[in-house]
């Protein structure tokens, strides 16, 4: 076992190394991609809170993706000297407040139901962005307003330099991943997937299913919104593409290819996805199509995503049992 | 006053066409406990192939014939072919694999027909208006009441009172025991499936003339049939007419009365029948 921990220490070690010279080495657009696929990784992942461990299949995430954008914006805009990493925070508690009330109405019905009705609230939230234009600049959209950030130790910090940007958007992403991944292993975080795997046996044991159910949306909402605020720091700008149906679709399958089974598979679906459909979209206008395909195939033949394309030998160098089941 | 009883008309005129489109989406979740994502692309499609046909042969009456079949067609190729393999991952594939279809769909109508709205001119008889209280209204809104209605009475004749309807209501209530009494489930399945597609392209025809045909329409009635679903109650067919007449009215006297708020009215609705009765008016209790 101790091997096993020496190689998975090495391995976060790498990691981490290689995300901090990572600026060094890439072209200024390629940085630009690795900012999105650093935000994005934590929205998926966050969708997959949803999809993987919950069991539920929403079509509503990106409302608290764009909430957290908006009130980015806002906290921003009407704070005066409001600091950027308290900002971020607001936005992620103003998504996870949404978040909560719409699961209010959602989380106690299962299935069909719930896909439906995330639906439903994500264009009711659309709706009010669309309509409330003294607040939103509704389809105009709304700047966000840059300044200087201050970190102790540090001094100051330009932020409008990308390397910042990056640095920030890494580091945020990553505490945010860790933790969620600590949420999950403690007792209650398992809760919730002994309430993904029998419901019904579970409220039989004595937990309370509504509230766990309720918790994992209000966090998955709360990390969506951090992952819109960095998204909003990044664009400078925020419109109705962050909270449209679109996105809520985006999310979904950026979450699927790459494999909900696991806790970093939607990281690499989000990769795979920027990738992707930068790259189908210079070959043609019609990337959509291709994105769809894909996706129907990987229902059809592949449903454990990308991730489960990798053959257990090489997960199995860095945990030896069941890589897939076991270690979630 | 007048004005109120114009808008309440409109009312029902959009209500029964959202429970044309919303019907099919009924029978299939009820029968299958599929919730057809594609059907909004169906209806699309519909309309689309509406627009091809009445350029091609001139006529619009035989759209109302020929769309539905083709877009049946297509609804059986889905079932036979994708959905069918998806059965046994369980539900939120199937939602998925639907979504991924109405995805992919929508792609392919703007690959042919591009992304501008398209106008389907109706036949010159139903171009007109007839007397309607001291003014006139517009006959073209009166013929989708009049095809919905025609619907309706049909379904609730095969439902009620033939041997089919009788096999399709036993199936939904309980569909291995079905099975398991001789019935080819598999086949009831497919052919439910199809009509329901052919449902939503019907839908899809009428509304072609009515509203303007363009990409982003699957998923404006989407919307809307989810909510008269949740509304009026899963797999429940009169649920979902109450729901939908609801809804037509609500939105034509919410954009009449308060405009700003229109779209937000039928969202707060479903709330509150959420909280007062999650399964829906008509629906059982789970």
């Amino acid at each position: 076992m101790t091997h096993t921990r020496t190689k998975n220490v090495l391995t976060v070690l790498i990691v981490l190394a290689a995300l901090v010279v990572l600026p060094y080495l890439l072209t200024e657009v390629q940085l630009n991609m690795a900012i999105e696929i650093a935000f994005f990784s934590l929205f998926a992942v966050s969708y997959n809170l949803l999809l993987g461990y919950g069991g539920v299949l929403s079509f509503g995430h990106a409302a608290y993706f764009g909430t957290g954008a908006y009130f980015m914006v806002f906290a921003l805009k009407y704070v005066a000297g409001m600091p950027i990493l308290p900002a971020v925070l607001v936005s992620g508690v103003a998504a996870g407040l949404t978040a909560a009330i719409v699961g209010f109405f959602c989380v106690r019905l299962g299935g069909s139901y719930f896909a439906l009705l995330t639906l439903a609230f994500n264009q009711l939230i659309y709706a009010i962005a669309l309509k409330w234009r003294s607040l939103t600049g509704g389809d105009d959209g709304i700047g966000l307003d840059k300044h200087d950030m201050y970190l102790p130790f540090v001094g100051n910090l330009d932020t409008m330099s990308t390397f910042t940007v990056y640095y920030l958007t890494v580091i945020i992403v990553l505490i945010s991943l860790w933790l969620i991944r600590f949420f999950l292993k403690t007792p209650y975080g398992n809760t919730v997937a002994c309430v993904k795997d029998n419901e019904e046996r579970a409220a039989f044991i004595g937990y309370n299913v509504f509230r766990s159910k309720l918790v994992l949306f209000t966090m998955a909402g709360f990390f969506a919104g951090i992952a819109g605020a960095l998204f909003a720091f990044f664009e400078e700008f925020v419109s109705l593409d962050s909270i449209n149906m679109a996105m809520s679709t985006e999310v979904l399958f950026m979450a699927f290819i790459g494999g909900t089974g696991s806790f970093l598979g939607p990281v690499l679906g989000a990769a795979v996805f920027i990738y992707f459909t930068e790259w189908v979209s210079d070959i043609t206008e019609h990337w959509e199509f291709f994105l769809g395909v894909l996706f129907v195939l990987l229902i059809l033949y592949a449903n454990r995503g990308i991730i489960g394309l990798i053959p257990e030998k090489i997960k199995n160098f860095w945990s030896p049992r069941s890589a897939s089941a076991g270690e979630r | 006053m007048e004005a109120y009883a114009v808008q309440a008309v409109h009312g029902v005129v959009y209500g029964m066409l959202l429970f044309l489109v919303t019907s099919g989406l009924t029978l299939v979740f009820g029968m299958m406990g599929v919730l057809n994502m594609a059907h909004a692309a169906f209806y699309m499609v519909g309309a689309y192939f509406t627009y091809s046909l009445v350029q091609w042969t001139g006529s619009f009456w035989l759209c109302l014939l020929l769309a539905p079949i083709g877009v049946g067609i297509i609804g059986a190729f889905v079932e036979r072919v994708l959905l069918r393999k998806v059965h046994t991952f369980g539900h939120a594939h199937e939602l998925m694999l639907t979504f991924g279809i109405f995805y992919i769909l929508a792609e392919v109508v703007k690959w042919i027909w591009g992304t501008y709205p398209l106008t389907v001119v109706a036949p010159d008889v139903l171009n007109g208006s007839v007397p309607f209280l001291s003014a006139t209204y517009p006959t073209y809104r009166l013929f989708i009441l009049l095809v919905s209605v025609i619907v309706l009475f049909i379904l609730a004749f095969i439902m009620q009172k033939t041997r089919i309807g009788i096999i399709v209501r036993a199936a939904v209530f309980d569909n291995e025991m079905v099975d398991i009494l001789g019935v080819n489930v598999q086949l009831v399945f497919l052919g439910v499936f199809s009509i329901g597609s052919a449902l939503a392209g019907l839908a899809g025809v009428v509304a072609a003339p009515f509203l303007s045909t363009y990409p982003g329409m699957g998923l404006e009635i989407l919307v809307d049939a989810f909510v008269v679903i949740v509304i009026g109650g899963f797999g429940s067919v009169w649920g979902a007419l109450l729901a939908a007449l609801m809804i037509g009215e609500l939105q034509s006297f919410g954009i009449m009365l308060i405009p700003e708020l229109a779209l937000v009215f039928q969202f707060l609705l479903m709330a509150i029948v959420l909280v007062w009765r999650p399964q829906g008016l008509f629906g059982e209790s789970a």
